[in-house]
């Protein structure tokens, strides 16, 4: 350990093995993931955000919501994500490859939103979520957001704004209830 | 480990500077004040934020506006936390360190403070913008992707030095300490750039960018973090207890078998996420493997501990008290890790408050108490001064040590229980969240910042106390 070239070489083979057979490799097996149809002939998923999702996409992530939500559902036996209905099946990396900034999350205080679209009522429902999140029933523990509202003309009731409306735009299209040609949907 | 033959010293002792005074020590005084001082003001700053987190889990409605969600204040304290605090301290710590052992004398210091102010300047602005909104969705990597290249070029000036103190040593002989350093200074800066490239500049397909960024993670815990706070144990054991590390013949190999199979433990963070299967099986494998340098670690510290009295003497010793602490909660943290990376118990815990404790256990209970224990020795040499207040000194240790461990203890068991719970699809999220655990939350953040505050008073009373570097060795203890 005398040689600073020879400690070096050691460290440079520490990184690179992790970095070139983990990283690497793993943009060679899914780098070139595209959308793909279920079926032959079938429409191609995933579909492609409409532009106000994409601008609520912003919205989520200016607010920091990762911080509570996850978009990832876990196989069967790895959790309960599928049985608790936040999914049909496990995601599989192909329902990620038009986002340009994958946001998976790391903890949940709130459940997971890759289906949030799926199981969505109304905007009228996400909007009160927002808004008033314990009139609606949820989590004491869940924030309201309603800085994103304003009080109508008359004062009497409260108007989203245009992020609230992109951010509801967002959330309706996080789906995940296609079949991909890694993953079939539970019967 | 190699050995200068002209050095008849007893391999494992740290090389230390006991019959010579602390030459170099005012070149490095500049630079070193400036880093630690910010720090111990991020930590502050950190410790506020800890609290106002702690609350709005308790009272989601506090202080609730665009500007403080849940999601800003998270962010902004983890990326004070560790880049402010942790960050700063160990560019303080890891020099000095490598000065000592290297008999390095730190010219163009001018350099190394540019360095310091330009990380602070940059890490400043990109809290603000964090607050503002203007934040990435990934953790620790949220500050706006411009700031990445500021981190950078800041880190090559302020935080190479210790590679150059290596590089410039008089004697051929090496200590791990100065392994340990030079690792973790060669690896971040590499690290760094490399996932800012393929997270943010030009990201990678779909989930190979929770992959890249979930390598950062671990880099940045693991060898930046955890590789430069062992470099400060192997360093203050033996320093302070005055003998050989016991087994140190062992520590190359803790040495290359950590930093081998660290990096590689990143997809054990990922289980069940939408990344190949085999990569994940890796990550579970580098994990279990992970226990060979925890091991022998452990044989290193707690073996000279366990011989003559040697708790004893640390429980005496202000450096070695916190030292310990970290020492057993590195120890710990690596078990955990191991034993929380195989398929069932980590689909028990993911998600869970459970990554909350180990996260806090490694970077609070490992790390932070090493660097508290390190400023109790160095910064006495380097102002002259004493500690001005020992009340103080027990506060901080008091408050800080049972704050970390009552923290780390509730998010493990209720992180657990919930995750258990969860198991049962019947079972509500609603109904595993704990208002106590919210509750204690905010209690152990108060004792945090009680402690730091205490460590901050007496900080900057001796650093402002004093005008010129020791000429004479003071004494902390």
């Amino acid at each position: 350990m005398k040689n600073l070239n020879f400690l070096f070489a050691g460290l440079f083979l520490t990184l690179a093995l992790p970095f070139g057979g983990l990283l690497l490799s793993s943009q060679i097996q899914l780098g070139s993931l595209s959308r793909a149809p279920a079926e032959e002939g079938g429409p191609l998923f995933p579909a492609r955000e409409p532009g106000l999702a994409i601008q609520g996409r912003a919205v989520y992530r200016e607010l920091g919501c990762v911080a509570c939500h996850t978009q990832q559902v876990r196989p069967a036996g790895q959790g309960s994500d599928i049985a608790r209905g936040w999914g049909s099946r496990p995601s599989v990396a192909r329902d990620y490859v038009l986002q340009p900034q994958v946001l998976l999350g790391e903890r949940r205080l709130g459940p997971d939103l890759a289906n949030f679209g799926a199981r969505a009522k109304s905007d009228d429902d996400i909007h009160t979520l927002l808004r008033d999140p314990h009139s609606a029933g949820y989590s004491l523990q869940k924030p309201d957001f309603a800085y994103l509202y304003v009080l109508s003309a008359d004062g009497k009731k409260a108007q989203p704004t245009e992020r609230a409306v992109a951010l509801v735009a967002y959330l309706k299209s996080l789906r995940q209830d296609y079949a991909s040609p890694e993953a079939k949907l539970k019967q | 480990m190699s050995q200068d033959p002209n050095h008849r010293r007893s391999p494992g002792r740290s090389p230390g500077n006991q019959s010579r005074p602390p030459r170099g020590e005012a070149q490095l005084r500049g630079p070193f004040l400036l880093c630690f001082g910010s720090a111990i003001l991020w930590l502050l700053l950190a410790s506020v934020l800890g609290l106002i987190a702690s609350l709005k889990l308790q009272v989601p409605s506090f202080l609730n506006s665009e500007c403080l969600t849940f999601g800003h204040v998270v962010a902004a304290q983890k990326n004070i936390f560790i880049y402010g605090w942790a960050s700063n301290a160990l560019f303080a710590v890891n020099l000095w360190l490598l000065s000592q052992l290297g008999r390095f004398e730190l010219r163009n210091g001018w350099l190394a403070t540019l360095g310091g102010l330009v990380w602070n300047a940059a890490l400043a602005y990109g809290v603000v913008q964090i607050f503002a909104g203007n934040m990435n969705g990934f953790n620790l990597l949220e500050m706006p992707r411009e700031v990445g290249p500021v981190l950078m070029v800041a880190f090559l000036l302020v935080g190479f030095w210790p590679i150059v103190a290596f590089a410039r040593r008089p004697t051929g002989h090496s200590f791990a300490s100065q392994w340990f350093v030079v690792g973790a200074s060669f690896v971040f800066p590499i690290v760094y750039a490399l996932t800012q490239l393929l997270v943010l500049w030009c990201p990678a397909a779909g989930p190979v960018q929770a992959l890249a960024h979930s390598w950062f993670i671990q880099n940045l815990m693991l060898l930046w973090l955890g590789a430069s706070g062992l470099a400060a144990v192997y360093y203050f054991i033996p320093k302070v207890l005055g003998r050989p590390l016991h087994g140190y013949y062992l520590a190359t190999v803790a040495f290359w078998t950590y930093f081998l199979f660290a990096g590689a433990t990143t997809p054990s963070s990922l289980l069940g996420s939408p990344i190949p299967v085999w990569v994940q099986s890796v990550g579970v494998v580098a994990s279990i493997m992970m226990v060979i340098p925890i091991i022998i670690t452990a044989i290193n510290f707690h073996g000279t501990l366990f011989h003559r009295g040697g708790w004893a003497q640390a429980w005496n010793s202000t450096t070695l008290r916190f030292v310990a602490f970290g020492a057993v909660s590195f120890t710990l943290a690596g078990l955990l890790n191991t034993v929380f990376s195989t398929r069932g118990f980590n689909a028990t815990v993911r998600f869970t408050e459970f990554a909350q404790g180990q996260e806090q256990l490694l970077t609070y209970a490992f790390l932070t108490m090493v660097i508290f224990g390190a400023a109790y020795f160095i910064l006495p040499r380097l102002t002259g001064a004493l500690w001005p207040s020992a009340k103080l000194i027990h506060l901080h240790f008091w408050t800080t040590s049972l704050a970390v461990i009552g923290s780390v203890a509730v998010s493990l068991v209720h992180g657990y229980q919930a995750g258990h719970q969860l198991l049962n699809p019947a079972v509500t999220m609603a109904q595993v969240g704990s208002s106590s655990l919210a509750l204690a939350g905010s209690v152990f953040a108060v004792l945090f910042l009680i402690g730091h505050l205490a460590f901050a008073l007496n900080a900057f009373s001796m650093i402002f106390s004093s005008s010129a570097p020791a000429d004479s060795e003071a004494q902390s203890d």
